[in-house]
């Protein structure tokens, strides 16, 4: 995989795409192949199963979640732009750069991370996690060995310890202090902070 | 500006290759320069012009393993001074030394003007493209001209590209001897790679590209931290590369730690408390390793390689009547024959002071071995819990947002492989589980009084049904006892013993488990009671082997006694037979036809093998019978039967933890006791713990079921570790018991011929320490040296323990403080949301404010507010407008119940203040009902 300016020429826009989502040209040229990597049948357009050819993605219980991300309402193919937009949030966030004040907030920024994993469990994009939400995220996570009581009582348990402003549903900014409070307690954790897009990004971008 | 010339002069010294260095040096003394100076300035540090010059003219080229990427825009590729690669600077090498390393520094600062030398050197790389690359390095060389001009563009390109832009030179001066300013250039580059090393997470690169950098710039970092330093940097440095030796080490350690993929695995599956019975089993295993390196080490082989050959004396030798079967399968497998006259058993040993050239005390050192094995099985032991007592203390359970953490994170998103998958699947689900079985129990609301009564009942049954059996056991010995005089018996009252206590054991442990239903304990301190309980059963099994025993061995005694003398009058009459016919000396009595005792520590040693031996098959059967022929049955018969076998009646097994940890440690008492008498025992012994751990890791993983309950289980625990010191101590009194007051065999045994086993170090002490050891000897064995010394140490006991109970509760209250710190603050959150009821009827008047706008407003507002404990206010409508005491006040008054739950029949949750509260974290909090009706029992 030649990553050079043949490449480069190729992709619609590069300029403005880089300038948006911050990638590199070089990384964006990696991305590039490995978009027509995933992208089986050539015709620059992406789909849900080829998404779903991931391994990373198949086994992940939130995988069709994160899949649907990908798509916008109402789209079933995406091309490469659209892509890489969706894989910037992924990119770390940079501390050591100073903020312009007036600049808008990028792509990469926390935020937006955490939006992002907001929005695998608010299915219904209403702004909050409701108990149903939870509930259909522990089924994907327990499967069948867990009766529905027990499942209630952890989507009970879990809205609970989050829930600040007593409306029985976590909103995002309940979700953030969770994630605050969580990656003050345990420094592992893996999941959300920057681990996470790390990892799962360049485990998209990189294979 | 030259540049543009110098760029087609490249192109054409390409193929020239070597020549193009000089070109490309001079073209860069003049235009480098001022990309340098520029970059210099930023530095803040001056260096000498010399050095700089030295440094222009070394540059080098960049490295292979910049790879393509480098090729495409590569904006600032400077190197300096190359140890490796120049063969071909040798005019230049004069200055250069070996300061240098081959470091890229990954430096962001903007030195673009250089970057085409790096493209160029590409060029060399990959002279097959190079139509793509000119191309390409035309196009990042207007790229870098605009941003020389423009600064401010140029930052903000340079965060951008940091992918690319690999290294600006930092420079390495390439004296012999470094000046000063060398110095502190050197220092300022270690400072560069360090913060390099800092802000490595968070550069756009790909991974493999960061490994590089950040192993380059680590090294470059250790090789010159240390040379800079004078003194105290050098300490440093050493220390720090201690510190890093040890981290290498400890990884190294664990990756050593045997089974620790096995046992994840059943964790992940049946939870942490099958797996503690597998740590428990790992753990044995160790410690009997050592237990066999010491006893094969010292007796043992010393035995095989430097003793008397089989066949030499009596004790080595099968008696003539015997030597037909000896080699049967059958006497084998009763340790029999030549088992039982084999360095296996006590009796094999001869008593001869030294053996060898080596003149090894045998017999001193097989007394040594048989203390030091309690000593250091103790030892361990106690060590053991006491450090596990230290981390239990240590990671306090963070009961906040338990649930949330194992909801949003407990998905590992790099996990690719579907086996892995079902793995993690299933330890989520575990962990789940074993989250609401903790939640229950914080939960359940009790009838204090029913339920004290029902504890008492249960432990009432308990402590009869132990009496009644301990009462039976003592019947039937006694009854066995009567028996043995006795001539004709049947097969029952030959086994009754056995029979009675294999009952017991098969009965007791349900019944135990059942009465325990009464108590609702959680589950993990029900494991606990139920092991404590058939302990206290097991322990009758015991006392009745012992017994037995010590009948046996009495006998052993008495006849032993009277062998003696008709051996020393055989022998008399041999020789006076001999002596009677003819002068010549008579020859040796053959050692097998020597008549000898009974050897009553041979039979204890053939005991205590026949019983392990006879354990491990029973366990080994039972696993595959009761486990896995029942799994087998239960799946396949499942299609043709006229029941759900799977989840009806039989099902499958669940892994019995008690039975199991009870087993090892009931095990492991025999091994402590009968390995005084049958050395080998402690060989069959780790054979039994390796093939145990796996076959049962096998039998748990295709047979068993998790349990229903699955809790939580520490790794390591103590309470196992408790049964087992119990078990020690016991095995220790009946051991040290005969060795202190039992006379050893005359003709068999390291201490044959002595009066007492001791009598070994008492001989030790006179013949081969000078006299005034024995001296002292005597002294200390002296009672009013011995009773201070005893008394001197529980006083020491009752200091420390004093000691670690005042530690203990200070700890206890600083926890306390803590939980009750957190409380106060969520309180006051909760309190900001909804306690203003004046508040509340605006917010309904203002229906805009109260709903929609709040996401926004928190998202405005939460900048802004000053850091503590407002900020964590979810809502900050009234935030800041009360000081902190008074929200505290109003939170008293105001339990946020009424927000938080749907109506329904609790108690008021408690307030802060309320004793209640400030026990464990959440239950106070007034928890949601369901989780506390929880699952039922099934």
């Amino acid at each position: 995989m030649g990553c050079n300016a043949s490449t480069l020429a190729k992709i619609h826009n590069v300029d403005e795409l880089i300038l948006e989502t911050g990638f590199s040209s070089s990384h964006i040229c990696h991305l590039y192949n490995r978009f027509h990597s995933l992208d089986k049948d050539d015709k620059g357009l992406l789909n849900r199963g080829d998404f779903q050819n991931i391994s990373e993605l198949a086994v992940n219980p939130l995988g069709d979640r994160i899949i649907n991300n990908f798509f916008p309402d109402g789209v079933d193919l995406i091309d490469f732009n659209s892509f890489a937009r969706t894989l910037a949030r992924f990119r770390p966030v940079e501390e050591s750069l100073k903020k312009e004040p007036d600049s808008p907030e990028p792509i990469n920024s926390r935020a937006n991370k955490l939006k992002f994993a907001f929005q695998l469990y608010d299915q219904d994009k209403d702004g909050k996690i409701s108990n149903n939400e939870l509930l259909q995220v522990l089924r994907l996570m327990l499967g069948v060995q867990v009766t529905e009581e027990q499942l209630d009582n952890i989507t009970d348990r879990t809205i609970q310890e989050a829930d600040l402003d007593g409306d029985n549903a976590i909103s995002f900014e309940e979700f953030k202090k969770v994630r605050a409070k969580l990656s003050g307690h345990f420094l592992a954790s893996s999941c959300l902070t920057s681990d996470w897009d790390l990892g799962w990004g360049y485990g998209v971008a990189s294979l | 500006m030259p540049r543009p010339n110098k760029t087609q002069i490249e192109i054409k010294m390409e193929d020239v290759g070597i020549e193009i260095e000089q070109v490309e040096r001079d073209s860069d003394d003049d235009t480098g320069r001022h990309g340098k100076t520029n970059r210099r300035q930023q530095n803040n540090k001056p260096s000498p012009a010399g050095a700089r010059n030295n440094r222009n003219n070394n540059r080098s080229q960049p490295q292979a393993r910049n790879g393509r990427r480098t090729a495409v825009e590569d904006d600032s590729e400077e190197e300096e001074e190359d140890e490796a690669p120049k063969p071909r600077r040798g005019n230049r090498k004069k200055l250069t030394k070996a300061q240098d390393s081959d470091e890229e520094s990954e430096d962001e600062q903007p030195n673009r003007k250089t970057n085409k030398k790096g493209e160029n050197q590409k060029h060399k790389e990959e002279p097959n493209n190079k139509e793509k690359q000119t191309d390409k390095k035309g196009k990042g060389k207007d790229k870098d001209k605009d941003d020389s001009k423009d600064k401010k563009k140029k930052k903000k390109k340079d965060s951008r590209y940091v992918l690319s832009s690999s290294s600006s030179s930092s420079s390495s001066s390439d004296d012999d001897s470094m000046s000063e300013g060398e110095m502190a250039k050197l220092m300022e580059e270690v400072e560069e790679k360090k913060k390099l090393v800092s802000n490595m997470r968070n550069k756009p690169w790909r991974m493999k590209r960061r490994l590089a950098a950040l192993k380059e710039a680590q090294s470059f970092v250790e090789k010159f931290e240390g040379a800079l330093g004078k003194g105290k940097g050098r300490r440093l440095f050493a220390y720090k590369k201690w510190i890093k030796f040890q981290r290498d080490f400890d990884n190294f350690k664990t990756s050593c730690i045997p089974w620790e993929r096995k046992i994840k695995e059943v964790e992940s599956h049946f939870g942490s408390s099958v797996a503690s019975y597998f740590i428990f089993l790992r753990w044995m295993y160790g410690m009997n390793l050592v237990l066999f390196g010491i006893t094969f080490g010292l007796v043992v082989i010393p035995e095989v390689l430097m003793g008397l050959p089989y066949g030499s004396i009596p004790r080595k030798t099968v008696p003539r009547a015997e030597q037909a079967k000896a080699m049967d399968f059958s006497t084998l497998w009763d340790f029999d024959g030549y088992c039982k006259y084999s360095v296996l058993f006590y009796g094999y040993y001869n008593d001869q002071r030294t053996i060898g050239l080596l003149k090894f005390r045998l017999p001193l050192a097989y007394l040594m071995v048989g203390i030091g094995t309690f000593g250091y099985s103790l030892m361990v032991v106690i060590r053991t819990m006491a450090s596990n007592a230290n981390e239990s203390g240590g990671d306090g359970e963070d009961s906040d947002f338990l649930f949330c953490w194992k909801m949003f994170t407990s998905w590992d998103y790099l996990i690719g492989n579907s086996e892995t998958a079902d793995n993690k699947f299933a330890s989520i689900t575990t962990s789940f589980k074993e989250g609401i079985v903790d939640e229950e129990e914080n939960q359940k609301d009790e009838n204090i009084h029913l339920r004290r009564f029902l504890r008492v009942l249960a432990n009432f049954l308990i402590v009869c049904s132990l009496g009644g059996s301990g009462y039976l056991i003592y019947f039937v010995v006694k009854r066995s006892q009567d028996f043995a005089t006795r001539d004709n018996l049947g097969w029952y009252e030959k086994n009754e013993v056995e029979i009675v206590m294999s009952l017991l054991g098969l009965v007791c442990p349900p019944l135990f488990e059942s009465i325990a239903e009464l108590e609702e304990y959680h589950p993990r301190i029900a494991l606990k009671w139920q092991l404590g309980r058939i302990f206290a059963l097991f322990l009758g099994n015991l006392y009745t082997f012992l017994f037995a025993l010590f009948d046996e061995v009495n006998q052993k005694l008495a006849v032993e006694e009277s062998i003696k003398n008709a051996t020393i009058w055989a022998t008399h009459m041999h020789y006076a037979n001999f002596t009677g016919n003819t002068s010549a000396t008579p020859p040796p009595i053959d050692p097998a036809d020597v008549i000898r005792g009974p050897c009553w520590e041979t039979t204890v040693g053939i005991e205590f093998v026949k019983l392990t031996v006879s354990d491990i098959q029973v366990t080994y059967i039972t696993i595959l019978v009761g486990d896995f022929l029942r799994a087998v049955i239960v799946r396949f018969l499942n299609y043709c039967w006229c029941w759900d076998l799977e989840s009806g009646f039989p099902s499958y097994g669940e892994f019995d933890i008690s039975g199991n940890v009870l087993g090892l440690v009931f095990n492991q008492g025999m091994i402590w006791m009968g390995a005084f008498y049958a050395p080998g025992l402690v060989g069959i012994n780790v054979l039994r713990l390796l093939t145990s751990m796996y076959y049962q890791s096998w039998a748990v993983m295709s047979s068993n079921v998790p349990h229903e309950r699955i809790f939580k289980a520490s790794r390591s625990n103590n309470f196992y570790m408790g049964l087992l010191l119990l078990i020690l101590f016991l095995s220790l009194l009946p051991v040290v018991y005969t060795i202190m007051t039992l006379p050893p065999s005359f003709d068999c045994g390291p201490f044959s011929g002595k009066s007492k086993m001791f009598d070994i170090i008492m001989e030790t002490i006179e013949l081969d320490f000078p006299a005034f050891i024995g001296n002292i000897f005597s002294y200390v064995a002296n009672p009013g040296l011995i009773i201070p010394a005893v008394l001197l140490m529980v006083l020491a006991i009752y200091y420390l323990n004093a000691v670690s109970k005042a530690y203990e509760n200070s700890n206890l209250e600083l926890k306390k403080k803590m939980q009750m710190q957190r409380d106060e603050e969520k309180n006051r959150r909760n309190n900001q949301d909804s306690t203003n009821s004046i508040m509340k009827d605006l917010e309904d008047l203002l229906p805009i404010m109260s709903g929609e706008n709040k996401a926004s407003t928190n998202k405005n507002d939460l900048p802004k507010t000053p850091k503590g404990a407002d900020k964590q206010g979810g809502a900050s409508r009234n935030g800041g407008r009360v000081n902190p005491e008074k929200e505290v006040s109003l939170a008293a008054q105001n339990p946020r119940i009424a927000v938080t739950r749907p109506p329904g029949p609790r108690p008021p949750g408690p307030l802060p203040g309320n004793p209640q509260l400030t026990v464990p974290g959440q239950r106070g909090r007034g928890p949601p009902q369901r989780v506390g009706r929880g699952q039922p029992r099934h």
